[in-house]
């Protein structure tokens, strides 16, 4: 009887143990979209990988602001983490292809430029805690109410310096065609400076135009090709010399993207535009060691939101809600 | 086997205990006479809940070594603490899981006390200091609840202070006692971290002396059949003491390990404008909440106070409604019967409150 006692006791104590181990992780289980970033042994080295079917997708919802007030938007999100990078994969409809960027066309008389914007995803994670970016996301970084002292004149950023996003920022027409997307990050602002700052080392994209704006000033270079999309790098643009060489109808890239270096260079792009909808695979290292990035430590939990722009620039563009980034084991 | 002079002189423990005066603490130690299955393989639940609480007592002093109780500051701290401190998720870990174990391990060990009638004379004061015991213990989950200032621990925290000003006579002023003002803010962060830190700590180490004390003085409950009764006896030093130590570091190791593996996670920083948010019981609250939701309006009363204090003065009172000489239960039915309907109640209404939480809403 003694015997039989213990072994039911000690198979209680096991069975309400497992029980609180199945009901301790399920209490956890946020209201926001959580995305989960699989752990593949393989990095993924294109959109069409098949390491992306072991990633569980998660569709982002998006509601649109300003000129795309009213409206919705859907993107599909992957994440996987291999060795020291982390690789995330947006899908989204979009029936056309903007990657104008009021690029320059020659009419056979002067230069204009020509109307149009272009796509663009963005994201917004926290370096040092951003105050109620976990609950409200965007809203209190990017578009604030008026009023905000964090948000004057579309100078956007964090409203004390301990606070501190890591924003990437893929753009179709000015990163993408160098096979990148932007680096930078939001800190305070104040009445007359954004809080939104380059990583260091060079990035972003340089003007092409004349000192008196009329017209290009750079063409490509003899040798060189242009990039994705007809876009010409500035690393292959060459000082024009004679413009008798256009004709009517020649286009010229407008905004150039630059090839980016130091921690600017940190998140590297692939993308693809098919059949009405981008594929964008956005990778970067874990921890870049750069005080300017968000380190990531796979077990901790990371809270992000996105912007999504359709030809669109400043406040027009659709948001999500704060979604959290969690990593497999 | 009491431990001698002489043996105590003979290694380096000894001429450690002789530097530092120790001896006649080793030896009044080595005196008492214990049972040898008060620490075995079928009756452990008393030194594990010692093992837990030490373990408990271990990691929270840690913790507050890197804890700033400021609400802008205490997630932040615990945020460094758990993911930037060499072993912190390991540290944090052993704190999280060793009060979810310790609240099964002390409801096992009073069940285990009533099967086996260890309320019944001498022993009722025993049992009496462990059923306070065992009140004290959710008391340092509700205070520690609120101090990573995370929105789960704050919305919690919250819910549980609407439900304690619900009180007819003392709610208004024991809310405001513990929050020191109108608002959960940071008044009620340092007053919650005073009580999880101090006032409950030394509350705790006077009624764990106390039921010792009776447990000394009073003897463990003998094994409920005659043939067993003659067990053998051994000292408390080296004998028990061994016996606890081992399962100590069994206990530390296993936690430690699924500290490592399963990471405590920290929910979003609270956010007190952000009302939308729910927050889920926890497992061991689950029936108390059910009770909370079918008593509302003016019976809110039976489900906050009047069902869980009379259960808890039922269980008090145990010793002394049963007063038979009785222990084997299959000879007190009438005790068994009313005990096995409170405890099928209790589950009944934690798996409602279970399907409604976590199974039919699906996310929080």
């Amino acid at each position: 009887m003694k015997k039989h006692f213990g072994r039911t006791c000690i198979l209680v104590v096991l069975s309400i143990l497992g029980v609180t181990f199945l009901i301790v992780p399920v209490k956890i289980a946020a209201a926001k979209q959580t995305l989960t970033a699989a752990s593949v042994k393989t990095a993924p080295a294109g959109l069409d990988d098949r390491v992306w079917s072991t990633a569980k997708a998660i569709e982002v919802p998006f509601e649109g602001k300003e000129q795309f007030a009213g409206k919705k938007a859907n993107v599909t999100t992957k994440a996987v983490y291999s060795g020291d990078s982390v690789f995330f994969l947006f899908q989204w409809a979009d029936p056309t292809l903007s990657v104008t960027k009021e690029a320059w066309k020659y009419d056979g008389l002067k230069w204009s430029h020509m109307p149009g914007n272009e796509d663009r995803i963005s994201l917004l994670f926290e370096i040092n805690r951003i105050k109620n970016f976990a609950t409200k996301g965007c809203a209190v970084a990017c578009h604030v109410p008026p009023g905000a002292p964090n948000a004057k004149d579309g100078k956007f950023g964090t409203a004390s310096e301990a606070e501190k996003g890591d924003l990437w920022h893929w753009k179709a027409a000015r990163s993408d065609p160098a096979g990148f997307a932007d680096d930078t990050w939001l800190t305070k602002t104040d009445m007359k400076k954004t809080g939104r700052k380059s990583d260091n080392g060079k990035g972003g994209d340089k003007s092409n135009v004349t000192d008196d704006k009329t017209k290009p000033k750079y063409m490509l270079a003899p040798g060189k090709k242009l990039a994705k999309n007809n876009i010409l790098l500035s690393s292959h643009a060459v000082e024009i010399s004679d413009y008798s060489v256009f004709k009517a109808g020649d286009i010229i890239t407008y905004r150039m993207p630059n090839i980016p270096e130091g921690s600017s260079a940190d998140i590297k792009a692939i993308s693809r535009w098919q059949k009405g909808q981008w594929t964008v695979l956005l990778h970067r290292k874990l921890d870049t060691g750069n005080d300017d990035d968000v380190a990531f430590n796979p077990r901790k939990n990371y809270n992000f939101a996105m912007a999504l722009f359709d030809d669109s620039g400043d406040e027009n563009s659709y948001d999500s809600e704060t979604i959290t980034l969690e990593f497999s084991r | 086997m009491a431990v001698t002079d002489q043996q105590c002189k003979k290694n380096i423990s000894g001429v450690l205990i002789a530097v530092l005066g120790l001896e006649q603490v080793i030896a009044n130690l080595s005196k008492p006479e214990i049972r040898t299955d008060a620490i075995s393989w079928h009756r452990f639940s008393g030194g594990l809940n010692l093992v837990l609480l030490v373990l408990l007592f271990l990691s929270g002093s840690v913790m507050a070594f890197y804890y700033s109780p400021i609400p802008g500051t205490a997630y932040d701290s615990v945020d460094f603490a758990l993911f930037s401190l060499p072993f912190g998720e390991t540290i944090k870990g052993i704190h999280h899981y060793s009060w979810n174990i310790l609240l099964v391990v002390m409801g096992l060990h009073l069940v285990r006390a009533f099967v086996v009638g260890a309320y019944k004379p001498p022993r009722q004061l025993v049992w009496i200091s462990g059923v306070i015991l065992l009140v004290i213990v959710p008391m340092f989950i509700v205070t520690g609840d609120l101090l990573p200032w995370d929105q789960k621990g704050y919305w919690s925290t919250r819910v549980r202070l609407s439900i304690i000003q619900s009180i007819p006579f003392i709610g208004d002023l024991a809310v405001r006692f513990l929050q020191g003002g109108p608002l959960t803010g940071i008044v009620a962060l340092t007053r919650f971290y005073a009580l999880h830190t101090l006032f409950l700590p030394g509350l705790l180490l006077l009624l764990m002396g106390i039921h010792f004390h009776f447990i000394r003085y009073r003897g463990l409950s003998e094994p409920l059949f005659g043939e067993e009764k003659s067990v053998r006896r051994i000292s408390f030093l080296p004998g028990i003491l061994n016996r606890w130590l081992i399962l100590f570091i069994i206990v530390s190791v296993a936690l430690g390990f699924i500290s490592h593996y399963w990471t405590v996670p920290l929910g979003d920083p609270a956010d007190p404008t952000d009302s939308s948010y729910i927050p889920k019981p926890e497992w061991w609250v689950l029936f108390l909440n059910q009770l909370v939701a079918i008593f509302k309006g003016s019976l809110s009363v039976m489900g906050t106070v009047i069902i869980p204090g009379g259960l808890f003065g039922l269980l008090a009172a145990l010793p002394f409604l049963d007063r038979s000489a009785e222990r084997d239960p299959a000879r007190r039915i009438v005790v068994m019967i009313i005990a096995a309907v409170i405890l099928f109640g209790m589950t009944g209404l934690s798996l409602m409150g279970y399907i409604e939480h976590f199974v039919s809403t699906g996310k929080q």
